[in-house]
């Protein structure tokens, strides 16, 4: 029986949840476009869970057959990568314009916005043309946590600059851009690392402890967010 | 063996990655709770300049009223009462005196007319103003040595910016309007000198006097709290700087410097 609830998919059905409860009303388009991205990040995470089944006895049978030494003559199974690379433009278009609208009021953030994507599409096209959609697209990822941690930083900065001062403690944009950057900073540290664990064992997944701590981390901040832009700010600060 | 390796390792990288962003974040609530604060301390620094401004121009149209007040009973009443005595005691039947003492009573009611004009211009206390600190001073200055009981010798140097700034010229003014009330309650002086300059980016006024000097260092609470206090204070409250310069018997000079405009 497959296991479609995980720590990680629970984590994210919550944040759903609650970005359905609070936004569905919310005047920004492109924070009501949250629930949409999360009913997709959802959704890619349930395939994901349903696709990897195979893969995994396609990997046994492999296995048994080395150990027998007997030539197995059956159709290669792709592991659920693919659909994880497909997930990536999304996050990276989406995040992208939630920076770019988060940063509206401080600085014309268009351009560089605009170079981020343009940049992460060409890595994007480059580790396609070299390795294909089902190998992980690990420079792309690395790039895109790279840049998102620089839009956060940048985000603090414009904020500690701002004359007008706000309660970040209940200040939605801030605990938005504290979930991505916790994920991104906190996950650089395994991407750095997923060469070198893939040539080890592909059976015992060494970084889901840390990715699913990470996750937690980045879907709380974001459900607090979703609650203070609901009901705890100030009509004017949204 | 080597997975578990690999395994700690990356956790402790990840935790050290995680430590970043944590101090990161604190650091942004750090100086958020400090940006508070000074939002706070201007807001309250803004509102005790206006109380102190509005008490400020309070004070002027009391000083105002004062002078008016002495104005109307020493010199107009006065030239009244005897513009009354002279007509009561004209003789009808002697026309050549009597001309002489209509002519008189004639003379004493312009000058009573001149003397309300100027008491006029003073009670519009905003146009005074409204015409820029000099004119302001010298009207002041006018109606000081109107007294009599003193020589006041008025420097101005330099030119008035074009912009000024009424907030800080009422409180100018009021300023002077207390150094000089001091001297004449308390300094036993007859000469004063009053120099008015614009400098770069900055207005002095500088009142000294050749009255009887007091020793800063042995002057009580109370006695500084009278004048010297509120002159601090209100220079202080346009960013100022006021030095006193005194000694027992010779006079005193105190030296107010404000950025202007």
């Amino acid at each position: 029986m497959l296991k479609f609830f995980t720590i990680n998919t629970d984590a994210e059905l919550v944040c759903f949840l609650i970005a359905l409860i609070c936004l569905i009303k919310d005047k920004a388009i492109i924070w009501r476009c949250m629930i949409w991205f999360l009913a997709l990040t959802i959704s890619v995470e349930m395939v994901g869970i349903y696709l990897k089944k195979p893969y995994l006895d396609y990997v046994k049978k492999l296995e048994n057959a080395q150990k027998l030494h007997i030539h197995l003559n059956i159709d290669p199974v792709h592991s659920n990568i693919w659909i994880y690379n497909i997930l990536l433009v999304f996050q990276a278009v989406f995040i992208s314009l939630m920076f770019k609208d988060l940063l509206k009021k401080h600085t014309n953030s268009k351009p560089l916005i605009v170079t981020g994507l343009v940049v992460l599409c060409v890595l994007y096209i480059y580790e396609v043309t070299i390795h294909g959609i089902f190998e992980k697209h690990n420079i792309t990822t690395i790039a895109m946590s790279v840049m998102f941690i620089i839009y956060s930083l940048y985000c603090y900065y414009c904020l500690l600059k701002e004359d007008a001062y706000h309660n970040l403690s209940i200040f939605a944009p801030f605990w938005l851009v504290t979930g991505i950057l916790f994920f991104y900073f906190g996950r650089i540290a395994s991407l750095l690392f997923f060469q070198i664990l893939e040539t080890y064992d592909p059976k015992v997944v060494i970084t889901y402890p840390i990715y699913s701590t990470l996750i937690i981390i980045l879907y709380g901040c974001w459900s607090y967010s979703f609650i203070c832009r609901r009901w705890l700010m100030k009509r004017s600060e949204i | 063996m080597v997975n578990e390796e690999i395994r700690n390792i990356v956790i402790a990288t990840t935790a050290i990655f995680l430590i970043a962003p944590a101090f990161i974040v604190a650091y942004i609530f750090v100086y958020n709770r400090r940006k508070k604060r000074h939002i706070e301390e201007k807001t309250q620094m803004k509102l005790t300049f206006e109380a102190e401004l509005a008490k400020t121009q309070l004070e002027v149209q009391e000083q105002t009223m004062q002078t008016i007040g002495a104005d109307l009973h020493d010199n107009i009443g006065q030239l009244l009462s005897l513009t009354s005595l002279t007509l009561n005691s004209v003789e009808v039947d002697n026309p050549k005196k009597a001309r002489q003492k209509v002519d008189a009573a004639i003379d004493l009611t312009l000058r009573s007319i001149k003397e309300m004009r100027l008491l006029g211009k003073l009670l519009q206390g905003d146009q005074l103003m409204a015409m820029g600190l000099s004119e302001a001073v010298r009207y002041e200055i006018g109606w000081l040595e109107k007294s009599g009981k003193y020589k006041i010798t008025y420097i101005e140097d330099g030119e008035a910016p074009a912009e000024n700034n009424p907030d800080k010229d009422l409180i100018i003014f009021r300023v002077l309007q207390e150094i000089l009330n001091n001297v004449i309650k308390h300094a036993e002086a007859t000469r004063i000198t009053i120099s008015l300059a614009y400098l770069a980016g900055s207005l002095q006024l500088q009142i000294k006097d050749n009255g009887k000097g007091f020793d800063i260092e042995k002057l009580t609470a109370d006695e500084r709290g009278m004048g010297l206090h509120n002159i601090q204070k209100r220079a202080g409250i346009i960013d100022g700087e006021v030095s006193v310069v005194s000694k027992p018997g010779k006079g005193a000079s105190i030296t107010i410097v404000v950025p202007y405009p």
